[in-house]
Parts: structure tokens; sequence; C-alpha cells
């Protein structure tokens, strides 16, 4: 995986940065307003938030975006339960890995947007298709970087666990796990957001429901405003998610190392 | 066909034994003309039959042409972007809470807003794939940048080098390394967009095929175009990393 530590580190809300979105903004309401440069469809910033406004007073912000965040979490956590179980397996056993890993290696190349006319055609216009899509999307990560981490956890360590007489099961529980945690947890976080990204996408070609719907159906209507709103939403949901993930492994690998592997 | 496995770097041969398993269960219980899981043996003939076949070249030629020019784009741009950010910390603190938003919004939810203000066309396309590929090569580019030996800009400085002298023979060559890693990160990212912006408009390439496929009910049709968009895939990715071994083998020399 890349090095993706953020642009900034010194923290997202920086005034000097944030007086450049806000300026940006005003070009573009400026430029929209005065009509400098003419774009058809495009809308002011501050229609978008007029849009914004009236889409959260009559619940249907709300409601599609509670769906959306309800469907991502929900596959992503059986994906991330199978993701990890698979990669533990393939990490631990020289067995498994040597007979199918290849094959977990195929399957992942398929790019997961392919799979969505094939779920479609299985489960129809439903909510099942948008939670399969999201599930089979966002096990690859969350199985490729628990194994990486599991083969990578070292000798020494495990020369510990020997000595101590660890049975099998605690040696995974008290050696082999927490060491991966840093490694599980960036797959974790990949899955995350290619979990969002996938119930969008089975929201817009699919299941009629959540944001991706909303999207789309502002777009047949020609509301861009009220379109631009569910794609900020999209965005603002994204760093939402991927924050609370960041807060969460804190939590979890405390002091140094935690610091280093989280600074996203 | 061991060689060819070795080339796209999946492992060993042995490793297809699970994936093989599957199909030999999958063409034993499925039929050809299952409404839902069609057996294998049935999606090569529904690829060509009916005089389909001619439509998957000029498809493939479509997705690879958006995919390479919208990789293309984003390469341009990221380097440049990245060098900027990375070398200045003012821009950095000013354009961070912009990247950071743009890179957070969904690329499906770009695509519509794509269609409705740049229309259905092959800019379109390359635009929505390039937004969403920049990101990997401009962070890894401005990272690089920002870890690049101090003794280096020093030495640049203490012989006078100009400012475009020391772009073009210090900063570019030493950060080309950053700049390979976020291309390679990029690669998938930017097929699986130019294939869901193909997917969602219908516009050419595989992405429109498996859509049409997927709308008239042909599912050994799916089936099959998966197969290829997945071999795409492996194709893609393994051509960026023997060029990425290529270019870091001529910088050991």
């Amino acid at each position: 995986m890349g090095r993706d530590e953020g642009l900034n580190r010194s923290g997202f809300a920086d005034a000097l940065g944030l007086s450049v979105l806000v300026t940006l903004a005003g070009a573009w309401e400026l430029m929209v307003r005065s009509k400098i440069a003419e774009v058809q469809f495009l809308p002011a910033p501050s229609e978008i938030a007029a849009a914004a406004q009236s889409a959260v007073f009559d619940g249907q912000l709300i409601g599609r975006t509670l769906h959306t965040v309800g469907v991502t979490l929900l596959g992503w956590s059986v994906a991330s339960l199978v993701g990890l179980g698979l990669g533990l397996l393939l990490g631990l056993s020289p067995i498994a890995y040597r007979y199918s890993m290849t094959s977990f290696e195929v399957t992942r190349a398929i790019p997961p947007i392919t799979l969505a006319p094939a779920a479609l055609l299985i489960f129809g216009f439903s909510l099942k298709m948008e939670l399969v899509l999201v599930t089979f999307g966002g096990i690859w990560p969350v199985l490729v970087n628990t194994m990486g981490g599991v083969q990578k956890v070292a000798p020494e360590l495990r020369d510990v666990g020997t000595m101590l007489g660890l049975s099998p099961r605690a040696m995974v529980q008290k050696i082999v796990f927490p060491a991966a945690l840093p490694s599980v947890m960036v797959g974790l976080r990949l899955a995350l957001s290619l979990c969002l990204v996938l119930a969008i996408v089975a929201e817009i070609v699919g299941n009629p429901a959540g944001l991706g719907n909303g999207l789309i159906s502002a777009r047949q209507s020609l509301q861009p405003a009220l379109m631009f709103t569910y794609v900020i939403t999209a965005g603002l949901l994204g760093v939402v998610l991927n924050a609370a993930l960041g807060a969460v492994a804190k939590g979890l690998m405390p002091g140094d190392r935690a610091r280093r592997d989280s600074s996203w | 066909m061991r060689r060819l496995v070795e080339r796209v770097r999946l492992g060993s041969l042995p490793g297809l034994l699970l994936l093989f398993l599957v199909l030999v269960g999958w063409e034993l219980v499925g039929s050809a003309d299952s409404p839902f899981y069609p057996a294998p043996s049935s999606w090569w003939p529904a690829l060509v039959e009916r005089g389909q076949s001619a439509a998957i070249v000029p498809a493939l030629v479509d997705t690879l042409r958006t995919f390479g020019l919208g990789l293309t784009v984003a390469t341009i741009t990221g380097v440049a972007l990245g060098l900027a950010v990375g070398a200045s910390r003012v821009v950095g603190r000013a354009t961070a809470p912009t990247f950071e938003f743009a890179r957070a919004l969904p690329p499906a939810a770009i695509v519509p807003v794509a269609t409705l203000l740049l229309g259905f066309d092959e800019t379109m396309k390359v635009v929505v794939v390039a937004l969403a590929a920049v990101w990997p090569i401009l962070l890894n580019t401005s990272s690089g940048v920002r870890e690049l030996n101090p003794l280096l800009r020093d030495t640049a400085r203490s012989l006078r080098l100009s400012k475009t002298r020391t772009l073009f023979s210090v900063l570019l060559p030493s950060v080309t390394p950053s700049v390979i890693l976020g291309i390679r990160v990029a690669t998938p990212v930017a097929l699986v967009i130019t294939l869901l912006v193909e997917y969602l408009t219908a516009v050419n390439g595989i992405g429109a095929l498996v859509g049409d496929a997927q709308r008239t009910f042909q599912p050994a049709r799916v089936f099959a175009l998966i197969v290829i968009a997945g071999a795409l895939s492996l194709a893609v990715n393994a051509l960026v990393r023997s060029a990425e071994e290529r270019v870091i083998r001529r910088r050991r020399r």
C-alpha cells in the first residue's frame, strides 16, 4: 500500500487552508452570479446551501444518509469478519496459502464495479444486491492486509510465545493478532472507504435508496443544487467515517506505534 | 502457463486449486441457461454468439484509451501539484483542506455531476478518471519531496543551480521512486473508475458492454465480461509493475 498519511500532519482545520477553501467558494459564487464564465447547470454555493437546508428539513437527506451509513457499516462488518478469518487462515497455514492464494489473487483482481451487473441480475433491485456488492468488495483489503501482517510478525515474538508454552490459540490471541493489528487496521480503513463507494454505486444503479439514489434522482429531475448537496454529503460522510475509524485505531493501539500508524 | 502466472506475480500455480474446484462445482451444479448462475462452460459461447464478438475489441480499445489518458492526466497534475505541496510549507497548508475534501468525494458520486456539466463524451470520462487517480500520485510525490535529504537541496544551492535546473536535475530524479509508487497505487483505481464511468453512462467500453448484457438479461455474457475485466486488471497491473522494476533497475546502475 502507498504512503497515505494525509496532506497535512498538523491537522485538518488550519486557518490558512480554511481561508483558501472559503475564498474558492466565494470565487465560485461570484463566477456563477456575475455570469463571467457560464457553465450550464452549475449552481452557486449559496443555491447548494439552500437546497441542502430544505433537504435537511424535509428529512430526505438524513434518511438517505442513514441508509447509506447503515448499509456501509453492515457490509463492512461482515466483510471485515470474513477478511479477518481468511487472512488469519492464509497467514497461519502454509497449506491453505499454497493451495488457494493464487485463487484469491485472481478473484481480487476483478474490479468490483463489474460485479454490480451480475449482482443486479441475481438479486434484482434490492437491498440484498447492495449488501452483497458492498461486502464482496470490502473483503479483499482486509484479507490481504491481515495475511500480510500475520506473515510479518517477528519470529522472536513467536519464539517468546513458544518459550512461554502458549497453546496455538493463545499464541494467535496474545502474540500474532496484536502484532498484526496495525496492518489489519490499514486493511479495515481501506475497506471502509471502498464499501462506501460501492454502496453509492449500488444505490445509483440498483437499490433505490440512500445517497446514491438521491443523487441520481436529483440528476434526473434536473435539480443540480440538490445533486451537489448529495455529492458533498457523500464526501463529508467519507471524512467522518475515516476519522471515526482513526479514533478507534488510536484507542486500540495506544503508544508510539499507534501514533505512527494512524497518522491519517 | 507457469511463466505467465509468475509474470503476473500471482504466486504459485497450485494456488489456483481452490478457484478451479469452485468453477468445477459451479459447472456441475449450474446449467447453461440458468438465469442467475450460468455454468462457466456457457460463458465463452455467450460472448461470441450472434455476431456479438465484433464489439469486444473496440470496447477494449475504448476502455484502455480512457484509462491511459486518465492516468496520464492524473500523473502530470499529481506530480506538478505534489511538487508544489511538498516543496513549500505554505502551499501545503493552504491547499490541505481543499484537497482533503476533494479526495474524500466518492468517484461514483462525481460521475452524475460530470455528465451533467461536461456531457457524455471522452473528455468527461478522462476528467472523472483523472480526478480519482490523482490523489495517490499527489500524496506520494509530496511526501517524496518532504523526505528528500536536505543535503541534496543544500548542494544544489551551493552550486548555485537555477530553479529550473534544480527541478529537473535534482528534485524530479530523486522523487521518481515515490512518483512511481503513486502511479502503481493509482493504476487499479484508474481502471476501476474507467469501468465505473462506462457502466454508469453506458458510453462505450467494457463497462458499457457489461451494463448492456445485464439490461438484456444475458447472465452468461455478464460473467464472460467479468472474466475479461479481471484479466484486463491483472494485465495492466503486471505492466505497471514491470515498468516500475525497469525504472528502478536503471536508476541503480
